[in-house]
Order: structure tokens, then C-alpha cells, then sequence
């Protein structure tokens, strides 16, 4: 059958238009309530997860660690803000803020004999000690490059980098050059080299080597040492060798 | 007397040796004229002679020490700073003033007032090595920095002293 184009009909497709729209609002809506639902259902058990376990991550670095792996996943980042819901109910930012605080702090009473370069072990040693006295509880590596990533927001040049198998922290803005690195990853094994132990080991010629260790020596992160009995210098790195910086510091505030 | 503990940077050979870079070098000498004053404050030494061994200058355990040169710039920073002085031109012995002169003027008042020695009189060895001194900081003063700070309490009106017929009977009439 064939019909003509005519008023009734414009109506009725009309009419089918309006009858779509309105069930799709409506099933938009359906979903939408039903999202918040989830959500404050979410909020709730968040809210009372955070409430059971909020000493649980402040203390137990484990539990602190899956904690981060569960927000990733969900694609929320707890130290984003300090003003957001997280942070209020769980006062982890806090937990990252003190600690940020205190590595600033470390690094830079570090500085004078480090050059701004500072094994990560030993930082985390140095934290440890200074919030014994607060808190009994233990600081990971991860915990301290979590709180490095958030310092590098003041563009101050903390960052966290591998040479060798370790983890250094820099805290001044140097920048190393590859040859740096392969000089200082030498010296770990026993906190110094010597231009021959690096020509023989790297086979560069010597006079690059000697240019390289006096670079270093000039960004402070190298001393010279004239004393030994051969005779060699030896060019020793204070941000591969742990020392006692701060109980040092405590015995002169304690006179 | 309690154990001296050495700082971290006794046992870090390179300290041993004078750094190049100025702004290290500068730290190292920081670190050494602290603890120079605080080893000398310790074990009561009041002059280091350069051309003798001195204990702290070395570390066996790393088989580390000194040089003459290294020495002389750290004491002469202390000399700079007025926490020492040379006691002869070329520089050999060196008077380590981990108390200044005025607080040792100072100590040694105090002393005569708690002791009732207001008008008293006292030889010079008697102050160093006497009983009424002994147990107080100023037992074991050294004689050129005792005369050095009784002089200060001379200009005070605080105290004269007097000559005897030998030395150890050099005397000092406090009038507090």
C-alpha cells in the first residue's frame, strides 16, 4: 500500500520521536541513579575501610604499599590533594608531607659532605632514626620515592635515580652525564676509585677520566684522599659511602 | 672522664687530606676546628706544639694523617677566629683557647666568691694544683693562660698579683 505524505503521519513520527526520547532520558537516568547508588554505596565502604584500617597504613608499610596498588587500579591518587575525602579520612597525605619534610631536611644537613647526593638506603636509614623518637613506625623506599615524586611539584630537583644497583637521591639540580654515572656505580664497591682502576676497567684514556673525577669533585660529590701509602690518589664519594652524619649532630645538641 | 667519640668524618680517609675545592675544603676546616676545640676541651690540652705527634692529627685505624700544611691552616683558622693564638712567629705552638681569656677571668671569680676568697691570697701553682681548685674546671689551667685571665681581673680591680722569689711562689691578692 502506498501512502501519501500528510498530516497524520508527520504526527505520528513525531510522536515516535518524543516516546524515544523520553525512555532513553529515562534509561539515562536509570543508570545514572544507579551509578550514584554505587558510588555512595562505594564512599560508605571506603569510608569505613579507612576508619578500621587508617593505623594499619600509617604503620604497616605492606599494607601501606597494597593500599597504593588498590588506587592505582581504581585510578584515584590519595596524595593529589590534601583537601579531597582521602586524604581528610585517611591523613595519608600527611603521612607524605611529614616525610617530605624530613628528607628536605635530611639532604640539605647532608649536603655540605654529600653534594647533594645521597644513597636512598641511607636516607631511609636517617629517617628512620629521626622519627623513632615519634613514631615506632617503618619507612620503605617506596614510601621515600613517594614522597620524592611529591616534592618534585616545588621544582626543586629531588629526584630519585638508579646507578648500579642502587638508588641515589639528588637534591641539588647536577646533571650527570653518563660517564658519571658508570664512575660513581665503580665506586660503590668500596666508596672510592682511582683513575686507574677506571681506565683499566672502562678503558677510556686517562685524560678523560681525570676530567670526569674533577667535574665531580667540583659539584662537591667527590674528595680527594693523598694519603694512602702507594701513593694513588684516590677519589672517594661520599654518596656511596653510609655514614653517621646524624648522630654527630645529636651528640653536639645534646652539649 | 667519659669516652671522646670521634665525628663520622675521622674515619673518612679524604679528610686527612686538604680538599682543592673551596667550597669542601671550606666545610673540612669547619669540621676539624670543632673538633679540635672539643678534643682539646675534653683532655684539658692548652697547647698543641707542631713539631710533636698529637693524637688527634692521626687516625692508625685508616692510616691516615695530616700534613704539616693541613695542620697549620686548621689552627691558623682558629687563630683567625680568636679560639687560639700562636704562641711564637714561625708558628710552631699554637694556644688552643677553648674558653675564651674573660670567661677563664670570669671562672676563676666565681670561684673566689663561692670559696670566700674575696680578700684572699692564693699562689699561682696553688690555683692549677691545690686542693681548693681541685674537682672545678679551673684545676689543671695552663700558667700562661692563668696569668693572661688574672691579668684581665687586674684591670678589673679585682685582683694583683705579686712576684715571690721563685717562680711557684708567684702569688695573686683577690679583693673581690
Amino acid at each position: 500500500m502506498r501512502r501519501r505524505p500528510g498530516l497524520a503521519g508527520l504526527q505520528a513520527a513525531a510522536t515516535n520521536r518524543d516516546q524515544f526520547r523520553s525512555l532513553g532520558e529515562d534509561v539515562a537516568k536509570a543508570r545514572t541513579d544507579l551509578m550514584k547508588e554505587q558510588l555512595s554505596v562505594f564512599r560508605t565502604q571506603l569510608e569505613e575501610f579507612a576508619r578500621k584500617h587508617k593505623n594499619d597504613i600509617r604503620k604497616n608499610p605492606a599494607f601501606r604499599a597494597q593500599f597504593h596498588a588498590m588506587c592505582q587500579k581504581i585510578g584515584v591518587d590519595p596524595l593529589a590533594s590534601n583537601k579531597g575525602f582521602w586524604a581528610e579520612l585517611l591523613g595519608i597525605g600527611d603521612f607524605y608531607y611529614e616525610l617530605g619534610v624530613q628528607i628536605v631536611d635530611i639532604c640539605l644537613a647532608t649536603r655540605a659532605h654529600n653534594g647533594g647526593l645521597m644513597d636512598l638506603e641511607e636516607l631511609r636509614g636517617h629517617l628512620m632514626k629521626r622519627r623513632r623518637v615519634s613514631r615506632d613506625s617503618t619507612i620503605t623506599e617506596d614510601d621515600c620515592i613517594r614522597a620524592i615524586s611529591k616534592l618534585k611539584a616545588l621544582g626543586s630537583g629531588f629526584e630519585v635515580f638508579t646507578v648500579g644497583k642502587r638508588r641515589l637521591v639528588r637534591s641539588v639540580p647536577t646533571e650527570l652525564n653518563k660517564v658519571h654515572n658508570q664512575i660513581i656505580e665503580a665506586a660503590q664497591s668500596q666508596g672510592y676509585v682511582t683513575a686507574e682502576d677506571i681506565v683499566n676497567k672502562f678503558s677510556w684514556r686517562t685524560g678523560s677520566v681525570v676530567d670526569a673525577l674533577e667535574t665531580l669533585m667540583k659539584e662537591g660529590l667527590v674528595m680527594v684522599d693523598d694519603g694512602h701509602p702507594d701513593g694513588k690518589r684516590r677519589y672517594w664519594f661520599p654518596c656511596v659511602s653510609a655514614m653517621d652524619v646524624d648522630s654527630d649532630e645529636s651528640d653536639a645538641n645534646a652539649t | 672522664m667519659e669516652q671522646f667519640k670521634m665525628p663520622y668524618f675521622y674515619n673518612y680517609p679524604p679528610y686527612f687530606t686538604l680538599q682543592p675545592v673551596k667550597d669542601t675544603r671550606e666545610k673540612q676546616i669547619q669540621l676539624w676546628k670543632e673538633l679540635i676545640l672539643k678534643y682539646c676541651k675534653q683532655y684539658k690540652v692548652f697547647v698543641i706544639n707542631l713539631d710533636e705527634e698529637f693524637p688527634l692529627f692521626g687516625n692508625s685505624a685508616i692510616e691516615r694523617k695530616l700534613s704539616h700544611e693541613a695542620r697549620e691552616l686548621f689552627l691558623g683558622a682558629l687563630v683567625a677566629e680568636g679560639k687560639a693564638e700562636w704562641l711564637d712567629k714561625a708558628h710552631h705552638k699554637c694556644l688552643i683557647l677553648w674558653r675564651s681569656i674573660t670567661d677563664w677571668a670570669n671562672l676563676i671569680l666565681e670561684f673566689v666568691k663561692e670559696n670566700g676568697l674575696e680578700d684572699g691570697v692564693m699562689t699561682l701553682e696553688e690555683i692549677r694544683t691545690g686542693d681548693e681548685t681541685h674537682g672545678t674546671d679551673i684545676a689543671g689551667i695552663d700558667r700562661t693562660v692563668l696569668v693572661r685571665a688574672l691579668k684581665v681581673l687586674e684591670q678589673k680591680g679585682k685582683a694583683a698579683m705579686f712576684k715571690g722569689t721563685a717562680t711557684d711562689d708567684e702569688g695573686v691578692k683577690f679583693s673581690a
